[in-house]
């Protein structure tokens, strides 16, 4: 446990050293905040409620949560740093949940950020917070999947942009391939592929918890999703020792 | 194993055991079954030249590197079996020199003691301890990135060191020191031998000579020597004896071939006789060489150097002196 703690608070400090969290804080803030208010939907609809915003979510942490990930392990390999971490008195699944948990920090810290936007909400009308509480659950939930993802793809390489793009690429398969409108296209053919295909994705599942429905089943699926891939990591890092 | 020196088997407290380690890479065996002990007090020097497998045994000896075959225990833990405790007791310190650029000297150091899992006040105590071993007072608040490759140096020794460990595990230690630093270092090290046991590699002769208790060579992945120093030089049965006279003319052919003599090298001050591996006549040559006007400076059997032990022993020239620093292949 003080293996993972001593990990935990490295990483979560070099995030906070370099300019990566505040940049990756700020443009997570600016794009959603963006696609709220400047797309005149909003004011058109004249509806005090954030579905736009979180619309957006599943696309932008695809493609965001692996510039927190991408250098978690990537750069221990590139500059061998991992060599010491690999003398170090702590088990190999300590190092993968102190860095994970490091990464779903940042992007915690980048969703209460967000925060101003439910409040000007709340001051432009009379909001539903059962939806936006939900949002901001599924969000987090996704969050997690996806840094667990980029965690993984982190290890395989000792280049960061090709960690980065591995994982943009797993999750576009993720997030728009195995979606509940091609479920639609495949479910005369097979019912069961289909049943597969959007239980896979991670759409229906954040859609259902987004519209403020907590279903054991969409929880356990980003929960486990989350375990599948930081467990591929383990064993990655652990492949590195052969 | 019976590799140790025979010296007071009973005293003899082993810290770290390697029992047949292999490793290969591809088609490439960069280890063959390498098998050592090394003993509290004990400096080992691994030597060998670039890619000779020294790196790949200490990675496997470290649990690094998951050996293909064989294993190893440091302080009677088996790496295999209980890594988390093998690594308590040792330090390592990499090649390559990785640090956190990012980070200063000491918020580094405080890492490394808090994943050792240190207790706050003994890791503020040893952290001022080895900052003052290793001279690192003016460094503290430096980021690791900002020093210069010495000081870097300095600090993977101390991160190796912060636990206090019986073990000391070092890659290449001295790599691109200045001349100063690596007295100091090595200063340090025989220091540090008398209540652990220190193994090193280097690709460096003088390194072994100057401070090592015992030499390993490692030549294509397989252990082809390993004694102390003068072991390893007395092993050499051939060495020839060698008379050097001063002054004088040389002695003629005749008086050579009844003494056994080989053709004289050097000049007039300075004359070599090569006579060959049976003791030498010595009052007959100095009677000799007395008749032509000069005298018998030494004779003696010529102890071949460190260096000529291990070209014979690899085959190839040793890296003498050098300070380049090519990292080893397929380590």
């Amino acid at each position: 446990m003080s293996g993972t703690l001593a990990i935990y608070r490295r990483e979560l400090k070099a995030y906070f050293d370099t300019p990566i969290a505040a940049i990756f804080i700020a443009i997570l803030v600016g794009l959603l905040s963006y696609f709220l208010f400047k797309d005149s939907l909003f004011f058109v609809r004249e509806r005090a409620e954030m579905r736009i915003f979180f619309r957006q979510i599943p696309a932008v942490l695809m493609v965001f949560a692996p510039v927190i990930t991408m250098r978690l392990w990537a750069d221990e390999y590139r500059v061998g740093t991992a060599e010491i971490l690999g003398s170090l008195p702590i088990s190999t699944r300590s190092l993968v949940l102190g860095k994970y948990l490091a990464a779903l920090t940042v992007l915690a810290a980048a969703l209460v950020c967000t925060i101003g936007v439910p409040i000007s909400i709340a001051r432009l009308g009379e909001p539903d917070w059962g939806p936006i509480i939900g949002g901001y659950i599924g969000s987090f939930l996704l969050g997690s999947f996806f840094i667990a993802l980029g965690c993984w793809t982190s290890s395989l390489s000792e280049n960061q942009v090709i960690s980065m793009l591995i994982a943009v690429l797993v999750g576009v398969i993720f997030t728009f391939i195995l979606t509940p409108r091609l479920a639609a296209v495949i479910a005369g053919e097979s019912a069961t592929l289909a049943r597969a295909v959007e239980g896979l994705g991670v759409t229906s599942h954040f859609d259902s918890i987004e519209r403020g429905v907590l279903a054991l089943r969409d929880v356990s699926y980003f929960l486990l999703g989350t375990l599948f891939f930081l467990t591929l990591n383990a064993f990655q890092v652990e492949s590195r020792r052969v | 194993m019976a590799d140790t020196p025979a010296s007071e088997p009973a005293r003899v407290e082993i810290l770290v055991e390697a029992r047949a380690l292999s490793k290969s890479y591809g088609h490439t065996r960069a280890a063959r079954e390498v098998s050592f002990q090394l003993a509290r007090g004990e400096i080992l020097g691994f030597l060998g030249p670039n890619g000779a497998g020294k790196s790949t045994t200490l990675k496997m000896v470290t649990g690094i590197l998951q050996p293909d075959a064989g294993t190893a225990s440091v302080d009677g833990i088996d790496i295999l079996e209980d890594p988390l405790e093998a690594r308590r007791r040792f330090g390592y310190l990499p090649e390559s020199l990785p640090l956190y650029w990012e980070m200063q000297v000491e918020e580094y150091l405080r890492f490394i003691a808090r994943a050792r899992g240190l207790e706050p006040a003994r890791a503020t105590a040893r952290i001022d301890t080895v900052i003052d071993q290793l001279d690192l007072g003016r460094m503290r608040r430096r980021t690791t990135g900002a020093l210069s490759k010495g000081f870097r140096q300095r600090v993977g020794i101390a991160q190796a060191l912060l636990h206090d460990p019986p073990v000391l595990i070092l890659d290449e230690p001295t790599n691109g020191l200045d001349p100063q630093q690596i007295v100091e270092i090595r200063a340090l090290l025989r220091e540090l031998a008398r209540e652990r046991a220190i193994l090193f590699s280097t690709h460096i002769l003088q390194e072994i000579a100057a401070i090592c208790s015992r030499i390993m060579v490692i030549h294509q992945g397989r252990k082809i020597a390993d004694g102390s120093p003068d072991e390893l030089a007395a092993e050499e049965t051939e060495s020839p004896w060698r008379v050097l006279a001063a002054g004088g003319s040389p002695l003629g052919e005749s008086a050579r071939d009844a003494l056994r003599l080989g053709e004289p090298t050097g000049t007039a001050e300075r004359r070599s006789y090569p006579a060959g591996a049976e003791v030498p006549d010595l009052p007959a040559i100095e009677r000799e060489v007395a008749a032509v006007g000069g005298r018998v400076v030494s004779c003696e059997r010529a102890r071949p150097s460190l260096e000529e032990v291990y070209l014979r022993l690899t085959g190839g020239p040793a890296t003498v002196g050098a300070t380049a620093s090519e990292g080893e292949s397929g380590a």
